[in-house]
């Protein structure tokens, strides 16, 4: 036997136009257990709402029915009523007669016979409600960053200056990522490494970052608040609590490999720093290039290292750590455009991508900053063409949104250092952002030739054999262009990691049908995923441009301190659980649950729910073939008896 | 007396719920044959939930869902639609019209198509008549 | 080719008494001797010595697929299974009842074979029309080939043709007379919840005694829970000591799921029940 009352709400007008409102209040005091019915004509007022806790206490009250407005509107604020008189807050049950009765029909009999109905179906619903309390844990206050380029490097930083612990992961012997790269950004035109490299230095001083360089994270184990990070330290055979940076090694090295950092235009040593500025600036050694690894002998780095850093013997190593919360910020690759074998990307040495570029325009690049071609000629006319594999439908129908961008970028610095003439391909120019349009502007004014048509293909010149003919169709003037060339330069699709399959399995990240890490909701959780605890920034979730990575970086620090921020967290109350008696273990739950809420007890032989996970949508509970699964809240019993009350007038 | 059906509407709480309300908010008429319970997502709906509703006498249940794609809980709907679509047919080869149970995709911003939708699907089970089959009488 | 029961007998005998000696499995599910040679029963050979008990003849049916699960995880196991019992087993691995490492499959390649209460032949209603098990370890016999090629949906034909009210009549009186038994979910081989639904009192699905609202409640969400897991081995049917033909609802829903769900059950270890699945472009026109 439950003590019901019931509370009728006029809403001025709103509801008491076409729902006899008292003639309903008495109809509710027919029904069972309901020992209490009234009608107030604002129960959200303060005396509404006052009335209400006074009955509570008054008739000892142990369920609370509002018959009001949408729950989606009230249900908060009568929830605190009942919670400040000292009844569980899931005991209240919300009808909702204004939005779904009073304001959807004008028929005062139709609208109170329905109000009667739902009503009806409340009472019976009210009776089988259960008290919740919501389980509170322990929130860890350190957070993981995964990926050491822009974004990772901007979160931890944001992260470490609240006062937290961070971790920061990154798969490479340096931080930096891609931005390191460049030589300018735009539309500014400021210097990449001047602003990019007092971050990197920031990072590795920083007292509360943990800078983890050629790490990968390996197992995560946990949930939100909670995480066990598994971190696979590779071995890079020098020892970097001896190594002095002196990099005599480096020099003495006879092992020659491509060079990343310089997107293979030229060579680096086996034992090696990427480049001038790394962080941390103690180089490692490249197994597969060293000569000691490849013929057993040579030690040269070891004879002339006076610190004792070089071991050969290093294994990789594991470290577990605890976080409460991860930014996952792996950013992206180029398209291999060797595929797109009518570009001759790979075949003809005058085609280069995008990062080659941006090599060749650095000072601390391969060939000192001067554009010149692998011949080490200057070329004379050099061709830009956009989306190469991205807006393409056989390939990635996806913009890569900072193409045009950086395109007329490479335009303007290719005037500034070379006489050449300077050709964009484009399909139309995207110049969405502050100070792009500007800068759009400007680059036309620099005697930059713009050609509206997607470049179709690159070939040898028949007149001239070491030159290039691009050919498009000019869309302006319908005219089939076909224009001999020295350079061309290729701006291939972005896409993510190639290793971005494996971070989504271990954090449990959905992802886009590129492979872009997707967010829990396209607006209003933008950086969130569908692992709680688990954010992403910048390129890993969609191509974007510095400001907008560095801005999502932010962002992303300041969820993840929400769950830092504080030693305890709240779980959600109307979780899912599992009654282990009739479990069949068929596991129905664990394959359907999209947050990974229920896992298999192996011992016990039956189906149990982490409610850290579980975000309460019931899935579990109707895939459940012997009912063994309570959706807390909305349980079979409740919602039968619901329906029973509104079928049954 | 007119033939008036009692109508059982399941609702999603973030779309079709949501929506029911903006079609009052903007004060859309619609007929008041239906009674809709809220759950948190259509992938709640247990198929015996559906078969029940029939024997407790609705004469026609309409459940409402967030578009596929759109699901709060991501996939949810997405298996709902083929518990859903199972559970129609074991309805029709039982002997049910087919008409009686419906499912739509509803979204927050779609108070309009709500209310549309159940006054189509009022009228087509006012055509249908009273549901005598599954409803077991008192 | 005509079957050889006989040769499928000895080869089972022969190869159950190798596995239970070399130890490789501690049992294995077979058919034995009933009360006499039409009604052959399921029999557990645990020794070597157990092993001359037993038979297999035209009327061994039953699919033994449904003990498996009734033994503790990882005991090793030797099933003797035909082609409808081998996709129940393919199906409780699919739905990690059962580890594959556990089992040794023994194939039964075979057609003709006879309902024990009324001799008629089963082949064309209830054996999915296959004659070849899908997975085996060790085939008993050869794989039939040359049998006539029939569509295990054909016999709905008739029943899909009826209009909505003469299956109504139709179902209303079949299951009517259901005496609830249970003998239906006790012989399949996928019903393996303890306690079924029906018998929960928290929340109470449906009548528990023999009446039409309760028998419909219970068949038709057992037809859901079937629902791209039946694996249209007939045995709810023969079990049935009314004779409802169960088989013709859950061939009904199994031909729906294929068709919507572009899979069958119980066919490859590799696939996920179609229920605990979906596919991004599944068509809205599944639900019209």
């Amino acid at each position: 036997m439950s003590r019901i009352g019931v509370f009728v709400c006029h809403c001025g007008l709103n509801i008491a136009k076409t729902v006899r409102v008292s003639e309903l209040a008495e109809f509710a005091a027919t029904l069972p257990d309901v020992v209490v019915a009234k009608d107030y004509k604002f129960m959200c007022s303060t005396p509404g709402q006052e009335m209400i806790a006074h009955d509570i206490k008054a008739h000892r009250l142990d369920r609370v029915i509002v018959t009001a407005c949408s729950p989606l509107m009230h249900e908060q604020t009568f929830r605190k009523v009942l919670a400040a008189s000292g009844l569980n807050q899931y005991l209240l049950t919300i009808v909702n007669i204004r939005e779904q009765v009073s304001w959807v029909t004008h028929d005062i009999d139709e609208g109170t016979a329905k109000a009667k109905a739902l009503l009806n179906g409340a009472v019976r619903r009210a009776r089988l409600l259960a008290p919740l309390t919501s389980r509170v844990i322990d929130v860890n206050s350190d957070v993981l960053v995964v990926g050491g380029g822009i974004a990772g490097i901007q979160a931890a930083l944001e992260l470490a200056n609240t006062g937290k612990k961070v971790y920061l992961v990154e798969k490479n012997s340096t931080i930096g990522g891609h931005m390191a790269q460049f030589d300018k950004t735009f539309p500014t035109l400021d210097c990449s490494a001047c602003i990019l490299t007092p971050k990197m230095d920031s990072v590795l001083q920083h007292k509360n970052i943990t800078l983890l360089t050629s790490c990968e994270v390996s197992e995560v184990k946990g949930f939100v608040g909670n995480f066990d990070i598994t971190i696979r330290q590779k071995a890079r055979y020098v020892d970097h609590t001896r190594c002095n940076a002196c990099l005599a090694c480096t020099e003495k090295c006879p092992g020659k490999a491509v060079s990343e950092w310089d997107e293979g235009l030229v060579k680096r040593k086996a034992i090696y720093i990427p480049f001038p500025q790394a962080v941390p600036q103690k180089p490692v050694i490249d197994r597969d290039a060293c000569t000691f690894f490849k013929k057993g002998k040579c030690r040269l780095c070891e004879k002339v290292c006076e610190q004792k850093a070089i071991d050969f013997e290093q294994q990789d190593t594991f470290t577990t750590v605890k976080v409460g919360a991860v930014i996952v910020a792996t950013g992206y690759d180029l398209m291999d455009t060797r595929a797109l074998i009518q570009y001759g990307y790979g075949k003809y040495p005058g085609v280069y991508n995008a990062l080659e570029v941006e090599r060749l325009f650095n000072s601390a690049g391969p060939t000192g900053g001067k554009v010149t071609l692998r011949d080490g000629k200057e070329p004379q006319a050099i061709a830009i063409l956009h989306c190469i594999g991205s807006r393409d439908k056989n390939n990635y129908e996806h913009c890569s949104r900072v193409c045009c961008m950086y395109s007329l970028k490479f335009a303007h610095l290719f005037k500034e250092k070379t006489s050449a003439d300077v050709y964009q391909f484009y399909i139309d120019m995207r110049a969405a952002g502050k100070g792009y349009e500007e800068f759009y502007n400007r680059i036309i004014e620099e005697d930059v030739k713009f050609i509206r048509g997607k470049g179709a293909r690159v070939a040898q010149s028949a007149d001239e054999p070491d030159r290039l003919v691009v050919e498009a169709e000019d869309t302006i003037t319908g005219k089939f262009i076909r224009l001999p060339v020295d350079m061309v330069v290729l701006s291939p699709a972005i896409i993510p990691r190639g290793d971005a399959k494996d971070i989504a399995r271990l954090f449990n990240l959905s992802t886009d049908r590129y492979g872009f890490f997707m967010e829990r909701h396209p607006k209003l959780a933008p950086l969130s995923t569908m692992s709680e605890g688990v954010f992403i920034a910048g390129v890993c979730q969609s191509p974007k441009d510095i400001p907008d990575t560095v801005a999502q970086a932010n962002g992303a620090a300041a969820e993840a301190l929400t769950i830092v921020v504080k030693d305890k967290m709240e779980l959600e109350a109307t979780t899912a659980m599992v009654n282990p008696a009739s479990c069949c273990a068929c596991q129905n739950c664990v394959r359907v649950c999209p947050y990974g809420a229920p896992f298999f007890n192996e011992a016990k032989g039956v189906s149990e729910i982490n409610e850290a996970l579980c975000k309460g949508c019931g899935l579990c509970a109707s895939v459940c073939p012997p009912s063994a699964i309570i959706a807390r809240h909305f349980t079979n019993d409740q919602v039968l008896a619901e329906m029973e009350g509104l079928l049954e007038f | 007396m007119s033939f008036e059906p009692k109508i059982l509407g399941i609702a999603c709480n973030w779309c079709t719920y949501t929506g029911a309300d903006l079609a009052g908010t903007t004060r859309l008429q619609y007929p008041q044959n239906i009674r809709v319970v809220r759950v948190m997502c259509s992938s709640r709906i247990n198929p015996s939930f559906i078969f029940r509703a029939f024997q407790l006498g609705a004469d026609g249940v309409l459940v409402g869902g967030c578009h596929p794609g759109d699901c709060h809980y991501n996939t949810g709907n997405l298996y709902a639609r083929r518990r859903l679509a199972v559970t129609k047919k074991i309805l029709e080869f039982a002997g049910m019209e087919p008409g009686r149970f419906r499912v739509e995709w509803i979204s927050a911003s779609e108070g309009n198509r709500f209310a549309e939708v159940v006054r189509e699907f009022t009228e087509q089970i006012r055509d249908l008549g009273p549901q005598t089959q599954f409803k077991i009488s008192q | 080719m005509a079957i050889s029961f006989e040769q499928i007998e000895q080869n089972l005998k022969t190869e159950a008494r190798k596995l239970l000696e070399s130890g490789k499995v501690s049992l294995v599910l077979a058919y034995g001797r009933g009360y006499d040679e039409n009604h052959p029963m399921p029999y557990v050979a645990k020794h070597p010595s157990d092993v001359d008990n037993i038979v297999f003849n035209e009327y061994c049916t039953a699919n033994l697929a449904r003990y498996l699960t009734r033994y503790p995880r990882r005991t090793k196991i030797a099933i003797a299974a035909k082609a409808a019992d081998s996709r129940a087993v393919v199906q409780l691995i699919q739905e990690d009842k059962v580890c594959r490492e556990d089992l040794v499959v023994l194939g039964i390649p075979v057609y003709g074979m006879k309902n024990f209460k009324t001799g008629e032949a089963i082949d064309s209603k209830t054996t999915g029309g296959l004659s070849n098990p899908v997975l085996y370890d060790i085939l008993l016999g050869e794989e039939v080939h040359g049998q006539p090629v029939s569509s295990p949906y054909d016999v709905l034909a008739a029943y899909e043709a009826m209009d909505k009210e003469e299956r109504w009549a139709f179902w209303q009186r079949e299951l009517g007379r259901c005496i609830r038994c249970y003998a239906c979910r006790k012989a399949c081989p996928m019903c393996y919840c303890d306690p079924c639904f029906i018998d929960q009192n928290k929340p109470k699905w449906g009548e528990k005694s023999p009446e039409s609202p309760g028998n419909l409640m219970y068949h038709l969400t057992r037809f859901h829970h079937l629902a791209g897991r039946c694996i249209d081995c007939g045995e709810c049917s023969r079990a049935c000591p009314v004779d409802i033909p169960l088989y013709l609802f859950h061939k009904k829903v199994a031909k729906d799921c294929e068709e919507m769900f572009g899979q069958a059950a119980g066919m490859s270890i590799g696939d996920k029940p179609v229920l605990v699945n979906f596919r991004v472009d599944d068509s809205d026109k599944i639900l019209e």
